[in-house]
């Protein structure tokens, strides 16, 4: 004898929503009246953002020097110093990020991203665990280096500071990663060891002398990007700029980004709560939710042209064709 | 076809067995004639294909002809001859065909090279040993396992590692664990009903005495005693029983299902020898399936060889009844009985819609080859653009200068290898797109809905206390789509218990039972109360009548009764009262091979005329109360040409009389109907109102035989009985010759009772477009009759009847057929109303159908009938013409039987069921799905078959579409990092998102929802035509849900993309987001399609989303992964859940607009049904009692 409940029957308590109507035209119209306000907020909040952009990898390089941008840079005699100037174009609060951007750089190419070792990273006992780090592993006479893998080793290295007039602007690089990382994931203890002193250099150097968990660039590069084109924090300036305000940037243009075809821009750019100016947001929002108003409207009109009474048996199939099939 | 055949297994010549404890030869015949086992007008085809006698060869032959008849795709048919057999009856056994058993000998009989099998039963498909390596070969005969498994070896190879080791083989691991954990579940249940059956006890002679041994330890050659209701532990030769001529009595219910006793003999020879001394060699046929079959000769130390037939072996699993003791020989033991080689479990077939799915696979990898080739092709073209920087670009760095003497490429194997290499890791990256969950998913859906059909009350059988049985797990959403139901009759659509209802006597109608005493009556013997076992409601009139009247009416009324107890084979058995065995009372039993005789005799039993005593001289009657003798002169059997049957019987008056009873049309010719014009009229009207009534008739006549008539028919009754050749013929004749100028006593209606809501059943079946054909082994007459009282026929169809006796006929009629039926239909298309036509066609048509290939002209009848009733078909043409369905339409059929004469077309049907009534196990064991009752298909398959065919049919849609959304983001992924097949999805999210991510709600929403109610289903019964139309999964509903699976793969990922393009974006973080969108999003488009929502669905569905985010967070708690943390940083951002919303909005708004539209606009009868659901649900909350009208006038 079977066990009767209404589990068992199939008969538990339910709700069995239908999509009347009401229903549908209620939802888009809720949709539209949340998603418009939302993307015009987002909208006026991007626009707030002031965002100063300065591709400076083919400025930088002297003009003699055009045709041969590799030789370029890959001569270590030639100064890497530069200058640039930009011009503020709308009143910014501070804090100011300092951003830098590459474009066209794979961060989240196969080889690239697997090349690392995190548990190096975090753990002195460890620097010999150099798998996977392929082809930064070892120096040439075997010795693990740390941190180890392309990632590390292509270490950006191009350095900012800024002056507006005799003013100098202190950039404050402090706190520019993660907490989490510089807690957990980057050793207090471990230091940087036979790091970069292969035949090719691919970026940045470390001080042996600071533990992994406060070389803060090494954090924020360690974190690899989503999308080959790609900002990362260099640094905050805490000083508010004021419109035409002019600021001599000097930098010196180590990285090499010109045997891919990448970019170097240096951003300075102030933030929101949704971060930096990007208005697709806003506008998506705005779209959506006026496309929503919309079909709230085609519904109702479909529904005045072409009524249909719910649930009403004449418009089951064997009813609409008495003779069957 | 007249010519009766020598028969391949010869019930020994009654004449011979019974010489020497007989008398003078005529008693010898008659006793021999009452003894034998006899098939009478109404038994159903398979008796006669079981009994030997002579007078029923043709039929017998008839069956034969039809069984012979290769049908494809019929494989495994236990009614089956094989060719060696049917040669058995012209020659010999040969020697190497043989198994030889030395009686009492195991130990010789077992010697090298016979080794024989013990009689030990093994059903469990593994052992501990074996499990693992079989059930993975079992489970590896999926091609989609294997596909995973090379994949995941492919994942192996250093050169192609897309994820860790242990993430690959993950999800394989998985779903082959679930399953391999189901299936020793399934075993350990097997194994221990095998123990128990092993270990069962049985009495078997070791060293001259008979011990208790476990039924496993039995060997071929042991001598085995089985007492009275015991089962029979292995197939053996009887060669001893209690009684002193040898017979025992087997019920065969466990083997092919029938329930009456089946008479079995013990040789003469065997019988004279005592048991201990016994020895001798058995010469029997290899194993084989046929139980109905035996071919062997035995000879005994010292004498000639006997042969051996089908009577003299007790098979494995009957029961031993009446009789007390009965000792055989061991022949077949364990695996090699007839019991276990027909049981082959149940059948695997496959669902068509997992059929159907194979070609959305298809699709699918041919989607997922297209996507592997655009990525490797992209990668290839990108490779050599930048051939001349990849040595030196950091994120690329082909060069390893790790040894500044020797710089290396490093992972570099040329271009053309990268982009192989690619290819193969897109395969591993993307395999999901074929869903690896899926077929867990289904096994796991269809083990929930078979728990909810067993656990269905409105499917618990409560007479027999059987509730639904799920014997097949793989067909289940099958049910949801049958347009054809082919069902047999007697013991389907009846209870297969014959009820005595009318009686027509002398002119005069009898029918008014309902003022009756429902008790038997009860007659004294020796101080003991008899009573019979069934009641049969009597007519008070014709009760008084038979006690007090006098007069013409009174007479023919008591020589009616006195015909109905005596012209019959029925042995009275006297069994304890098992309601009150304390009482000094005991049952008569009436057992006998026909049904309708029971009924009669107990009808009798009911008015007075209890038979007390039957043996092969006489029959000893109770009439009210005083013992009277009859002595049995002479039988005539039934035979399919007479269609009567007759006894010669002397009375206690010392007059002789005839009585004759048969089927109308045979009697009424031999009636003298100008003895009494009025008797005659009245009873042929009430013959025919019985029948409309859908009732069984039998006419019953007499004759008082003088001295000269009765010694004339004793000398050639003595001539044809002891004649070698034609004795059938002979017979025959002589009762043709004595049966005629038969005065009319009246007719009787038994009512072989419909099972309860049968005629409901069919028309609701009808309703929803469900053809219903009827193959019956039953006589032309009854079938019609019973096909009217179960409203499959109505008064307002057209009959189109093929009863041909020849292939030209036969031809004719089909040919006839095919221009009515086409005549009818160019009519009915200018009128709406349409003829209704309905078919019926006997087994011999068939037979000569299937011959002469006219099948297709059969099959265009078939189709333009609305109703099919096919008689006296035997087992083999019944799949026959299931086949002839299946091969030439694309419908899904189904098959319901109760008996083993049904089996063959339970297994050729797609779906076959096993009513597991009264005729036992057969149909049952064969069949996918076995109930108590034929009305329990409707809700079968309006409800349940309707609900899981919508619910798998969604679910596998939902499978691809999620699977194909995840891989179609991925993809999205991989065109922007160089075509290298990084995700920034984590691989422990890769390789949970289908098993674990979201694979439980589209399990739990299969098992539970349901699009429409119980009681609207069956309300409705049209709404199965969803099932049919294949409406709830085809290859337009999968591309749909492609096109939304690829703008939700868009929306997934380009919303994201475009809003954090250019900023600070980790990947592990955007992969965070992007594994919460994606399953949200597919989690709210199941919830979105959700019909009922209750508390599991609701765990199920915010569940998994919740758990999702708590698999991604404890993934990102881990530091030695590059994502760290980046779940809580990601989720502390006001963008991160602007975009989370926006993807969902954006996502779903498409599938909301098309269901929109789709519901309000073009909507299917489920949706306007679910509507009317909705109203009458709030109807019943709002105004119950308008409620009730409403339902009144629907």
């Amino acid at each position: 004898m079977p066990k009767y409940s209404k589990f068992t029957q199939q008969e538990l308590p339910a709700c069995k929503p239908i999509l009347t109507p009401k229903w549908v035209v209620s939802v888009f119209f809720l949709v539209g009246i949340i998603f418009v306000p939302v993307g015009v907020v987002s909208l006026l909040a991007a626009r707030d953002v002031v965002e100063i952009v300065d591709r400076y990898d083919d400025a930088c390089v002297p003009a003699n020097m055009t045709d041969n941008k590799l030789a370029y840079i890959q001569n270590p005699n030639i100064s890497k110093d530069c200058t640039r100037t930009l011009t503020i174009t709308e009143d910014m609060k501070q804090p100011i990020f300092v951003y830098y951007q590459l474009d066209n750089f794979y961060q989240n190419h196969r080889r690239y991203v697997k090349s690392r070792n995190d548990g190096q990273l975090r753990d002195a006992a460890k620097a010999n665990q150099t798998s996977a780090c392929e082809p930064e592993k070892t120096t040439a006479d075997g010795k693990p280096i740390v941190p180890c893998g392309l990632i590390a080793w292509s270490l950006f290295n191009d350095t900012y500071s800024f002056t507006r007039g005799n003013e100098n602007l202190t950039v404050d690089k402090k706190d520019i990663s993660w907490k989490s990382d510089r807690e957990h994931k980057f050793g207090k203890n471990v230091y940087p060891s036979n790091f970069q002193n292969g035949l090719l250099k691919g970026g940045g150097t470390l001080d042996p002398a600071i533990p992994l968990s406060e070389q803060e660039d090494l954090i924020v590069w360690m974190r690899t990007a989503a999308l080959p084109t790609f900002r990362k924090l260099y640094g905050r300036i805490y000083v508010d700029l004021k419109k035409n305000d002019t600021i001599t940037v000097r930098l010196s243009n180590n990285y090499n980004t010109y045997n891919f075809g990448g970019k170097k821009k240096l951003v300075l750019s102030t933030a929101t709560w949704l971060g930096g100016k990007n208005d697709f947001l806003g506008f998506a929002y705005v779209i959506v939710g006026g496309l929503c108003f919309f079909l709230a409207f085609a519904f109702t009109l479909l529904y005045f042209i072409k009524p249909r009474k719910l649930g009403d048996h004449n418009y089951l199939s064997w009813n609409r064709h008495p003779a069957g099939r | 076809m007249d010519v009766p055949a020598k028969l391949p297994d010869p019930v020994p010549s009654p004449i011979l067995r019974h010489s020497p404890s007989s008398g003078s030869a005529m008693s010898r015949s008659l006793r021999s004639v009452v003894d034998m086992p006899s098939v009478t007008f109404a038994a159903d085809m398979r008796s006669d294909s079981t009994r030997g006698a002579e007078s029923t060869a043709s039929s017998f032959e008839s069956f034969r002809r039809a069984g012979s008849r290769p049908v494809p795709g019929v494989a495994r048919l236990p009614t089956r001859r094989s060719a060696s057999e049917r040669a058995g009856s012209q020659r010999d056994l040969r020697d190497e065909d043989a198994r030889f058993v030395y009686i009492n000998d195991a130990a010789r009989t077992n010697a090298p090279p016979a080794r024989f099998p013990d009689n030990s039963v093994r059903t469990t498909k593994y052992s501990v040993l074996t499990f693992i390596p079989r059930n993975l070969y079992e489970q590896f005969h999926r091609v989609a396992y294997v596909y995973f498994l090379i994949l995941a070896a492919l994942n192996q190879v250093p050169q192609l590692g897309v994820f860790s080791p242990v993430a690959s083989v993950l999800p394989l691991a998985f779903v082959l664990g679930v399953t391999a954990v189901k299936d020793a579940y399934e075993d350990w249940r097997r194994h221990r009903s095998d123990k128990n059956e092993n270990n069962r006890t049985a009495s078997v002679m070791v060293d001259g005495v008979f011990r208790p041994k476990p039924w496993s330890d039995i060997h071929v050659g042991e001598l085995v005693r089985v007492v009275a209701n015991e089962t029979l532990p292995c197939d053996m030769v009887l060669v001893s029983t209690s009684d002193p001529t040898g017979v025992a009595y087997v019920q065969t219910i466990n083997l092919d299902g029938e329930s009456n006793l089946k008479t079995r003999y013990a040789k003469q020879e065997t019988m004279t020898t005592p048991t201990e001394a016994l020895a001798g060699l058995i010469k029997c046929e290899k194993p084989n399936r046929n139980i109905y079959g035996f071919l062997a000769t035995v000879d005994l130390d010292g004498r000639r060889a006997v042969s051996l037939g089908t009577s003299n072996i007790m098979l494995r699993g009957c029961e031993l009844k009446n009789t007390a003791w009965a000792i055989g020989v061991a022949v077949y033991t364990g695996r090699d009985t007839k019991v276990m080689l027909n049981n082959s479990g149940a059948p695997s077939k496959r669902s068509r819609l997992e059929t159907h799915t194979n070609r959305e696979t298809i699709v699918l990898a041919i989607v997922l080859a297209l996507l592997c080739t655009l990525v490797s092709l992209l990668a290839g073209i990108w490779l050599s653009d930048h051939s001349d920087e990849l040595g030196v670009i950091p994120y690329f760095r082909k060069k390893d200068f790790s040894d500044p003497n020797e710089v290396e490429n490093y992972k570099w194997y040329g271009t053309g290898a990268q982009v192989a290499f690619t290819f193969m890791m897109a395969v591993i990256q993307f395999q999901v797109m074929i869903p690896i969950a899926l077929f867990i998913s289904m096994e796991l859906v269809r083990v929930g809905q078979a728990y909810f059909m067993v656990q269905d009350k409105h499917m618990f059988d409560e007479k027999r206390q059987a509730r639904f049985q799920c014997r097949a797990l793989n067909i289940n959403e099958d049910l949801g789509q049958i347009k054809y139901v082919f069902s047999d009759k007697t013991g389907t659509l009846t209870e297969n218990r014959m009820e005595f209802r009318c009686a027509s006597v002398h002119g005069g109608d009898f029918s008014e039972t309902d003022g009756g005493e429902a008790d038997g009556h009860a007659v004294t013997e020796d101080g003991v109360v008899l009573r019979p076992k069934t009641a049969v409601k009597t007519d008070p009139k014709l009760m008084a009548m038979l006690k007090d009247g006098t007069g013409a009416k009174a007479d023919a009324a008591r020589d009616f009764f006195l015909t109905l107890v005596t012209c019959n084979t029925i042995v009275p058995i006297i069994v304890d009262d098992t309601e009150d065995p304390a009482a000094a009372r005991r049952l008569v039993e009436y057992q006998g091979e026909s049904p309708d005789e029971q009924a009669l005799v107990y009808a009798a039993a009911a008015y007075g005329y209890t038979l007390v005593e039957r043996t092969s001289g006489h029959i000893i009657i109770d009439v009210f109360g005083t013992r009277q003798r009859f002595d049995v002169l002479g039988l005539h059997e039934f035979d399919s040409d007479r269609k009567r049957m007759s006894v010669i019987i002397g009375c206690p008056d010392k007059t002789v009389k005839l009585f004759v009873k048969g089927a109308d049309n045979s009697m009424f010719g031999v009636i003298d109907k100008t003895m009494n014009p009025d008797v005659v009229r009245a009873t042929e009207k009430h013959l025919h109102a019985y029948s409309s009534l859908g009732l069984r008739t039998l006419v019953i006549g007499m004759r008082e035989l003088s001295q000269e008539e009765f010694q004339e028919w004793q000398m050639a009754y003595e001539k044809a009985s002891t004649a070698l050749l034609g004795r059938g013929g002979l017979l025959r004749g002589v009762a043709a010759n004595i049966e005629r100028n038969l005065r009319l006593l009246g007719a009787s209606g038994i009512e072989d009772k419909l099972q309860d809501g049968v005629p409901e059943a069919i028309e609701k079946l009808r309703q929803a477009g469900i053809k219903v054909w009827v193959l019956t082994g039953d006589k032309q007459e009854t079938a019609i009759s019973i096909g009217f009282s179960c409203k499959l026929l109505t008064r307002e169809m057209t009959q189109i009847v093929i009863n041909s006796n020849s292939r030209d006929s036969c031809r004719k009629s089909l040919d006839d057929a095919i221009s009515m039926v086409n005549k009818l239909r160019s009519l009915s298309t200018d009128s709406q109303a349409r003829v209704p036509l309905a078919l019926v066609i006997d087994g011999n048509s068939l037979v000569y159908i299937f011959d002469t290939d006219h099948e297709d002209k059969l099959f265009e009848v078939a189709i333009a009938c609305d109703v099919v009733l096919c008689c006296r078909v035997a087992p083999l043409q019944k799949a026959g013409i299931v086949d002839l369905i299946k091969k030439r339409t694309s419908d899904m059929t189904l098959a319901i039987g109760d008996g083993a004469n049904d089996v063959s077309m339970i297994q050729m049907a797609d779906v076959g069921i096993g009513i597991s009534g009264q005729e036992g196990r057969q149909a049952v064991m064969a069949s996918d799905f076995a109930m108590g009752q034929f009305r329990f298909l409707v809700p079968l398959l309006l409800v349940h078959g309707h609900w899981n065919y919508q619910r798998m049919g969604y679910m596998i849609l939902y499978n691809f579409y999620r699977n194909a959304t995840f891989v179609f983001v991925l993809f999205w992924y991989v065109l922007h990092t160089g075509f290298t097949l990084t995700t920034a999805i984590t691989e422990w999210s890769s390789v949970l998102y289908s098993v674990i991510y979201t694979a439980v709600p589209t399990i739990v929403v299969a098992i539970l929802d349901k699009d429409l109610g119980r009681r609207t289903l069956l309300k409705y019964p049209q709404l199965y035509g969803a099932g049919q139309r294949e409406e709830s999964y085809n290859l337009r509903l999968f591309i749909f849900f492609m096109i939304d699976s690829i703008w939700q793969s868009l929306a997934v990922f380009f919303i994201p993309y475009l809003a954090y393009r250019k900023s600070t974006i980790d990947s592990a973080s955007l992969g965070d987001l992007w594994t919460l969108a994606v399953v949200i999003l597919v989690n709210i488009h199941l919830a979105m399609d959700v019909i009922r929502w209750n508390w599991i669905t609701h765990a199920a569905i915010w569940g998994s989303i919740v758990a999702t985010l708590i698999c991604v967070m404890v993934i990102d708690s881990i530091p030695i992964l590059p994502g760290f943390w980046a779940i809580y940083k990601v989720m502390g951002t006001g963008l991160f859940w602007a975009l989370l919303l926006a993807v969902i909005v954006v996502g779903m708004v498409p599938h909301f607009v098309a269901k929109a539209i789709r519901e309000h606009f073009l909507p299917n009868d489920i949706q306007i049904a679910r509507e009317m659901e909705k109203s009458q649900d709030s109807h019943d909350v709002t105004h119950p009692e308008v409620q009730m009208n409403t339902m009144a006038r629907a």
